[in-house]
């Protein structure tokens, strides 16, 4: 029988604590980090802020959202105290989405937090904004994208099968962080577009149903890649409300593209809006070419809840469905070696920017 | 809520959600909170098919109506 060599850890305590975790019902499925009073103060120690502030206020839950049981939730999650920062950063822009504090968590849909880190952290950390961006393989996407769902968990009661009342929800949920890869990229970053400092980190949040992968390997033409991104984004299935929004996440490929052919961000984003529409027939195919009084949902024009609309004399005219560029919001990441990017369908925000908040380290 | 601030009240929701709405009321301190639970879906459901639903769960509401106000010590009429 081998022995442990010297100074290993005792794997069965290890085991025992793990199987502590789930007996308790603190995880995600997967084993958490034990925590101890000790390794939590190393968490508490890289933030100003008292462990007592409030980050998501759930009153309708009796819950709250503190600092410390972020901490204990990013510990549990198999971050390094060096990441918490940008775990706070990431719920201080869950709070200014607005999405979580309106109960999104516990809707059927079954939304992911999506979280995007911008700026020095990136490397610091050991953030992955390259290849296989959404994939696993990395510590500190892997865990801090964790620690908001456990946070979800632990901190804000969310259990599935309980307050998470889910219908199917998505893989997402596990851990969905990502950087942006401003180092391929031809432009400014998400961030720098809203105003965060070449020198600062920042960090970007909503909420997300699903990541939609985009093969775009066929064309050179910016116009054609754009019709593509806007043809996927307007899905009549992405069609709950009368409107699609959602990030565009380009690979540095094509973002290349665009800007060979002299196109800003701006200029894609603004085309990919522009092309947002789908025929009438189309929505009309699904059932979806009404919107319902009450809940301004998408439903057949014969229901009886829909808004009286007069049939259009063309069943082939454009209805908009991106009606603003703020719906359309684009991050580079990815390696830049294949046309392969992705559609991250979001619930908006339909006409205003992104929640993005600077990390503020001690 | 309304029925702490004084107004009768009965909450309706469809049997897939039993287990939320038992964990809500445990969560809001109030263990034992009665409702009524209508056969699920609601949203795929014809007008017709809405209106006997609302027929048929009727006495249940009653029920419970009249359990709200005895509760607050109001005699139902």
């Amino acid at each position: 029988m081998t022995q442990p060599e010297s100074g290993a850890p005792d794997a069965a305590e290890a085991r025992r604590a793990i199987e502590y975790y789930y007996e308790h019902g603190w995880t995600d499925g997967l084993p958490v980090v034990p925590v101890t009073e000790s390794y939590l103060a190393e968490f508490l120690a890289t933030t100003g802020r008292d462990p007592d502030e409030v980050l998501i206020p759930m009153p309708h839950l009796n819950k709250n959202l503190t600092v410390r049981l972020a901490a204990i939730n990013a510990a549990l999650a198999g971050c390094l105290p060096e990441y918490f920062p940008v775990v706070l950063a990431a719920w201080d822009s869950f709070l200014g989405d607005g999405m979580v504090t309106r109960s999104i968590w516990q809707s059927t849909t079954g939304t992911a937090p999506f979280v995007v880190v911008y700026g020095p952290a990136r490397q610091r950390l050991g953030l992955n904004s390259r290849g296989n961006v959404w994939g696993s393989g990395f510590r500190a996407n892997a865990t801090i994208g964790r620690a908001i769902r456990l946070g979800a968990i632990n901190g804000l009661g969310l259990k599935p099968h309980v307050f998470d009342q889910a219908t199917q929800g998505t893989p997402a949920k596990y851990s969905c962080c990502i950087a942006e890869n401003e180092e391929d990229s031809p432009w400014p970053s998400l961030a720098a577009d809203n105003d965060i400092g070449p020198d600062d980190s920042a960090v970007s949040a909503t909420v997300i149903r699903s990541v939609l992968h985009i093969e775009a390997r066929h064309t050179t033409a910016p116009e054609q890649l754009a019709a593509d991104f806007a043809d996927s984004l307007c899905r009549t299935g992405a069609l709950v409300r009368a409107r699609a929004s959602g990030y565009v996440v380009l690979n540095p490929e094509h973002a290349r593209l665009f800007d060979k052919h002299g196109w800003s961000k701006a200029d894609v984003r603004a085309a990919i809006a522009d092309q947002g529409w789908r025929t009438y027939r189309d929505l009309a195919r699904a059932g979806k070419e009404a919107i319902a009084g009450g809940t301004g949902w998408r439903l057949p024009a014969d229901h009886p809840d829909a808004r009286p609309q007069e049939t259009p004399d063309d069943q082939n005219s454009p209805v908009q469905l991106i009606t603003s560029v703020d719906a359309v919001q684009i991050v580079v990441a990815g390696a830049p070696n294949a046309g392969v990017s992705s559609i991250v369908e979001t619930f908006g925000p339909f006409d205003r920017g992104p929640a993005i908040t600077k990390v503020e380290e001690r | 809520m309304l029925e702490r601030a004084g107004i009768p009240a009965v909450s309706l929701c469809t049997d897939a959600f039993r287990i939320t709405a038992e964990a809500m009321a445990n969560q809001m301190g109030f263990p034992g909170y009665q409702y009524v639970a209508l056969p699920h879906p609601i949203a795929s459901r014809t007008e017709k098919e809405i209106d006997e639903m609302a027929r048929d769960a009727l006495p249940d509401v009653i029920k419970v109506l009249g359990a709200g106000l005895t509760y607050l010590g109001v005699t139902p009429a």
